[in-house]
């Protein structure tokens, strides 16, 4: 790629298999060629085992897949600490082991990402400015909500948005300037033209959801949108690196 | 990089290949604001990628009412019959005789749509038989909304019509959607030849695209996007990127469709 293009960090993808599509075997070699695909030059990446199976163990594991891949930085998946699933330190290991954000599913964990059992981890989070990731689909924007004004210091990315949500999104990100959007199946016809102009290209993070998405989507979405080129370098890989405070490794 | 994903990274629009929205619509819909929906936001966006034409139902169409909305359909295509052509929507609570008796001579109009999902009627039902005889007769694609697991357009809808009536060109949208939906459009499509996969949906891949091309080929998969219900650059990167070979990329990107049409609209 030219220098003058834009950088792309991906701060939506994931290692491993999926259960319910074909996603081949979920490598770091094959992400990588996915990006050299589409022109991604970095990724932030959790791991499928911690999403879908056991995520202490997922976490673990991920450090190793990532170890020996400069374009790859770890992102781990959080739960409540009430059954001492990841020890009162989550938030301080994930700091120590490199970790840049971390990741809630709470509708596929079980647990209410607004109630008082997660609240420690998130206030842990703020505390280490390590942002919290999740999809509209398992908090909803109401919750989201609840969380960004419960942690105010908290950034909060959400991704999935779909094509579906702008009324709800609007709000959101009216009420709650901690609140981000990722731009995986960020889908409205026009949406991204329409929401940056309202609210700043500050607010929206480049992000795929591969490899469940095809990150061709997200990466035509961006580039052949609307906004300047300013726009689309923030969004592609600046904002990333203002929300987590130090540089994300690209090729 | 292919010229076209080349086109993608210099921001530029695309010059390589003409390219035909086999799915689109127009306007507002009450369920979801969309920004723009209207035939300037989306000659806006086609002018922004190179995207030459579109074939589209109106919104007003599918979601409330057939004779008002093939109405607002006409007057979109009238207003730029070079980028749009119609697609006759057919509502089967609402006259289909009437409505395919009023626009079915209108050059505005070059297709049929069907959206059974959203009408709570079966693809396989009578009311729908004035349908495939104007088909038929006419030669008009008939585009029917898929959605596997439906139970008015599953994919096993699509398989009965296809069986019914051989000589119907059948537009299989979205190719059932979800990734069993996908494997399923595609068996169907080998068992009837005048079934079309068209690819847009919130869960098609480039890698998904490429096997449908592999198992029944280019000349039965068509782009479309679904925009502006969706954005349209969603379902078009998902083909610019793929591994699809440039004759077979220009076919599904325009030439496919093209040639159904049968010289009418685009």
């Amino acid at each position: 790629m030219s220098e003058d293009l834009p950088v792309l960090i991906d701060a939506d993808a994931m290692l491993g298999r999926h259960p319910r599509r074909d996603v081949g075997g979920g490598t770091a070699a094959e992400l990588l060629a996915a990006m050299d695909r589409v022109g991604i030059s970095g990724a932030l990446v959790a791991n499928m085992t911690a999403w879908l199976h056991d995520p202490a163990r997922g976490n673990r594991e991920l450090l190793g897949l990532v170890a020996g891949e400069p374009r790859l930085s770890a992102c781990w998946v959080l739960l409540p600490d009430t059954c001492g699933e990841i020890g009162a330190g989550f938030a301080e290991a994930a700091v120590a082991a490199g970790v840049r954000a971390v990741r809630a599913f709470p509708a596929d964990h079980g647990y209410d990402l607004a109630g008082p059992d997660v609240a420690p981890v998130l206030d842990a989070l703020s505390s280490v400015r390590l942002p919290l990731l999740v999809d509209a689909g398992q908090a909803g924007w109401p919750v989201t909500e609840a969380v960004a004004r419960a942690h105010p210091r908290l950034r909060v990315v959400v991704g999935g948005a779909g094509y579906r949500m702008l009324r709800q999104i609007a709000g959101v990100l009216d009420r709650a300037p901690n609140v981000y959007v990722g731009l995986a199946d960020l889908s409205s016809h026009r949406g991204l033209e329409w929401l940056v102009e309202r609210f700043g290209a500050g607010r929206f993070l480049f992000g795929t959801g591969t490899p469940y998405r095809d990150p061709a989507e997200a990466v035509t979405r961006l580039l052949w949108s609307e906004l300047d080129d300013a726009q689309v370098a923030a969004i592609g890989g600046g904002n990333l690196r203002r929300l987590i405070g130090q540089e994300v490794r690209a090729a | 990089m292919n010229r076209l994903a080349q086109a993608v990274w210099e921001r530029r629009p695309q010059t390589v290949t003409r390219i035909v929205d086999a799915h689109a619509h127009a306007g507002p819909y009450s369920v979801f604001f969309i920004p723009d929906p209207d035939a300037a936001g989306m000659l806006r966006v086609m002018d922004r990628c190179g995207v030459a034409h579109a074939v589209l139902s109106s919104h007003l169409a599918i979601q409330l009412d057939a004779a008002a909305g093939n109405a607002a359909t006409a007057a979109i295509v009238g207003q730029a019959p070079d980028r749009f052509s119609g697609y006759l929507t057919v509502n089967p609570w609402q006259d289909p005789d009437g409505e395919l008796a009023r626009w079915g001579d209108d050059p505005r109009f070059v297709g049929i749509k069907l959206h059974p999902d959203l009408h709570d009627y079966p693809l396989t039902g009578a009311r729908y038989a004035p349908v495939w005889e104007f088909a038929a007769a006419s030669r008009f694609p008939v585009l029917t909304h898929t959605y596997s697991g439906s139970p008015y357009n599953d994919l096993r809808h699509v398989d009965e019509v296809a069986a019914r009536h051989p000589g119907v060109t059948l537009l299989a949208g979205h190719s059932g959607v979800t990734p069993l939906g996908i494997d399923q459009s595609i068996e169907v499509a080998k068992r009837h030849e005048r079934v079309i996969l068209e690819v847009c949906g919130s869960y098609n891949s480039g890698a998904d695209i490429v096997r449908m091309v592999r198992e029944v080929g280019a000349d039965r998969v068509v782009y479309g996007s679904d925009f502006p219900f969706i954005d349209l650059r969603m379902s078009l990167g998902r083909i610019l990127f793929s591994q699809l070979t440039d004759e077979e990329r220009a076919a599904v990107l325009g030439g496919t469709v093209t040639g159904l049409l049968g010289g009418r609209g685009a």
